[in-house]
């Protein structure tokens, strides 16, 4: 295990980052087994090609520091009957009952090498907790401010009939490393909304495994816009186990320069009669690297889904590359499945129509490859948002 | 004391005027010598059956990066239109309308008609300008205002993809227009629609200076659009000129006759 690690999960660091949280979710043995866990699980993601240059089996932790970088997130809330929006070290001392519910339902941190290090080493976080029936109306904020190494952990739980849009900011400070955790677990009807906006700095390191698990005829939402950092890894998962799931995962990401980005996404449909929609938008330019593994797995008797996956991924250069994988994985009969995948250059007639028009070439590349995002961009929450998601995208293309 | 007239427009220079003109594409030679000139102003129909290099000519003269001018020159009102590239040609007053417009996903109808309006004529109208001027334009075509709010051309009709290229020419106000098949694909209602959004832009103070070339298979959108000119063009050539009672003859005839009787001069 590598010393700065080791060290941040000694005793007298661990007390140091949330004390509280061990008493109720999870206390200094389980991190210790998780850590211990996290360095035997392989990340199961092999190099996708030969541009890829970081192995994350053998991602260099030593670098990290680790002591005093424990930050509680910035959280804006409305005011709402009943709700919780707080960190999660308030979380833990005065709302230990309803976190030790929400913990773990949909993130099982023993089988991930990520959500393992994650969660063992968590130094920060938040828990958004909507009781029954309340209607939460305009989206919570919760800002991360990266220094040093973070480990944020995200909660949401929405019960019964409740409905909230959550907003995750993501920035930080030079060379920041951040492995976090979101879950989403909801009761019935409910409705869920998670944005996540990643911005660290260009050499910074961010690694999120996100999982939902909505109850019966809810809807749950992810939107994942990956921006900056050198190395981004995403998994987002829902976990069907109900009927009457609406279930969406939006996703979309853009490396330029050295920039590397690895997501996979998983619709796990367990049971039928539910609905999932998977889209990813993503391009690179200069020597950018990514890699998009989308699967759809539809168990035998999980019949009467409707599950779709849409993935489209733009060259701007010829030393970028986007492997591109949609994996459907159908073991029912009477299921509705579509996927459609396309990697390729800014298209030549789309760009002679807009010069014909008088738009210099480069404005019409910049036009086109904005557009190219907005199926996307217009499903995340807030004009704020997607105007932030706009300008981040411009800048790239600029 | 006259030396340098490269940039003096003398009467004489007026118009699109296209001469000598070769031009292919991939390597085969189409276009074998055209002589051409669309006068400010007028409608001028180019006819000519499939293959005769009428959307040639179209590329040709807007620099469709696949097509390759072998020798000729082409201006408008005096400047050298080959020597500039696709953008520059549009704001020198060049509009060409496609055959078969790009769709164009995520970029709104509203903006890439305000990025044009702003390239082809930097500055000259505030945004709230542009925009009462492109509700006036909808109006003029009795076209729906959701038009500016969906994606260019994406999932558009045929008929609808041609009524957008009918509005960019209205927003644009170029000098001149090139109209490739517009009334290709079109049912009655659609290519009445269009014909009439041509002779309403006509109508306008701008569009009263517009010179037209319609590039046309068949006779019909000229019942709606009455040519000035028309010239007939077969394998790479113009081989006939006439009026707009040329046009009636080859909708009694087809092309055969005329190919017949150019040829026998040639």
């Amino acid at each position: 295990m590598p010393s700065a690690i080791a060290a941040a999960v000694a005793p007298a660091n661990l007390e140091r980052t949330i004390d509280s949280l061990d008493a109720t979710v999870i206390d200094a043995e389980r991190r210790k087994a998780l850590l211990a866990r996290s360095f035997e699980l392989r990340s199961g993601r092999e190099k996708p090609g030969r541009y890829w240059k970081i192995d994350l089996d053998a991602l260099d932790y030593d670098r990290l520091s680790t002591t005093g970088t424990a930050t509680a997130p910035k959280i804006t809330a409305p005011q709402a009957r009943g709700l919780v929006a707080c960190d999660l070290a308030t979380a833990a001392r005065e709302h230990g009952d309803l976190l030790a519910r929400a913990f773990g339902i949909a993130v099982r941190a023993h089988d991930n090498k990520f959500a393992a290090l994650a969660t063992a080493l968590c130094n920060a976080g938040a828990f958004i907790y909507v009781p029954a029936d309340v209607a939460v109306d305009e989206p919570i904020e919760i800002a991360y401010d990266a220094r040093g190494a973070l480990f944020p952990y995200t909660i949401v739980f929405a019960e019964h009939g409740a409905s909230v849009s959550v907003i995750e900011r993501i920035s930080g400070q030079n060379d920041a490393f951040v492995c976090g955790v979101s879950e989403i677990a909801t009761g019935e009807s409910a409705a869920v909304t998670y944005a996540a906006e990643q911005q660290l700095p260009s050499d910074g390191q961010a690694i999120f495994t996100r999982a939902a698990k909505p109850g019966k005829d809810s809807n749950v939402v992810w939107c994942v816009a990956d921006m900056g950092a050198r190395l981004t890894v995403g998994s987002i998962d829902v976990i069907v186990e109900y009927s009457g799931i609406d279930a969406q995962i939006n996703s979309l990401f853009f490396p330029r320069d050295d920039q590397h980005v690895d997501v996979v996404s998983t619709v796990q449909h367990n049971v039928g009669e539910s609905q999932s929609q998977t889209i990813v938008k993503s391009a690179a330019t200069g020597r950018g690297q990514a890699r998009y593994l989308g699967n759809i797995r539809i168990a035998p008797h999980a019949q009467g889904t409707e599950s779709s996956l849409r993935d489209d991924a733009l060259l701007l250069s010829t030393r970028a590359h986007i492997d591109s994988v949609p994996a459907l994985e159908i073991g029912a009969n009477d299921v509705k499945a579509y996927h459609g995948a396309t990697v390729g250059a800014l298209d030549d007639e789309q760009i002679f129509y807009m010069t014909s028009r008088g738009i210099a070439p480069a404005d019409a590349e910049k036009m086109i490859a904005l557009g190219f995002f907005e199926p996307v961009i217009g499903r995340f929450p807030t004009n704020a948002l997607r105007e932030r998601l706009r300008a981040a995208l411009e800048a790239k293309v600029s | 004391m006259n030396t340098d007239s490269s940039q003096a427009t003398s009467p004489s220079d007026r118009g699109l005027i296209i001469r000598d003109l070769r031009a292919g594409v991939a390597g085969n030679h189409i276009l074998k010598g055209i002589n051409l000139q669309v006068e400010p102003g007028r409608v001028h129909a180019l006819m000519g059956p499939n293959g005769s290099g009428k959307s040639t000519l179209a590329f040709s003269l807007t620099g469709h990066p696949n097509y390759q001018v072998e020798s000729g020159s082409v201006t408008l009102d005096g400047q050298d239109l080959l020597a500039l590239p696709p953008d520059k040609r549009a704001k020198a007053g060049l509009f060409l309308s496609f055959q078969y417009p790009a769709a164009i996903p995520g970029v709104k109808v509203a903006n890439f008609l305000h990025a044009a309006r702003q390239a082809v004529r930097p500055g000259d109208l505030t945004p709230g300008k542009f925009r009462a001027l492109l509700m006036e334009k909808l109006e003029t075509l009795d076209m729906d205002p959701t038009f500016l709010g969906r994606y260019l051309n994406d999932g558009f009709s045929g008929g609808e993809k041609k009524r957008l290229e009918m509005l960019q020419l209205a927003v644009l106000q170029p000098k001149y227009a090139v109209l490739d098949e517009t009334d290709s694909g079109l049912d009655v209602d659609a290519l009445r629609a269009v014909g009439e959004s041509i002779n309403a832009l006509r109508k306008t103070d701008e569009g009263k200076q517009t010179g037209f070339l319609i590039i046309t298979h068949y006779p019909r959108i000229l019942q709606h659009v009455e040519p000035d000119v028309v010239h007939v063009m077969m394998d790479g050539r113009i081989v006939k000129e006439g009026s707009a009672e040329l046009a009636q003859r080859i909708e009694r005839e087809g092309y055969d006759k005329i190919r017949e009787e150019s040829e026998q001069l040639a």
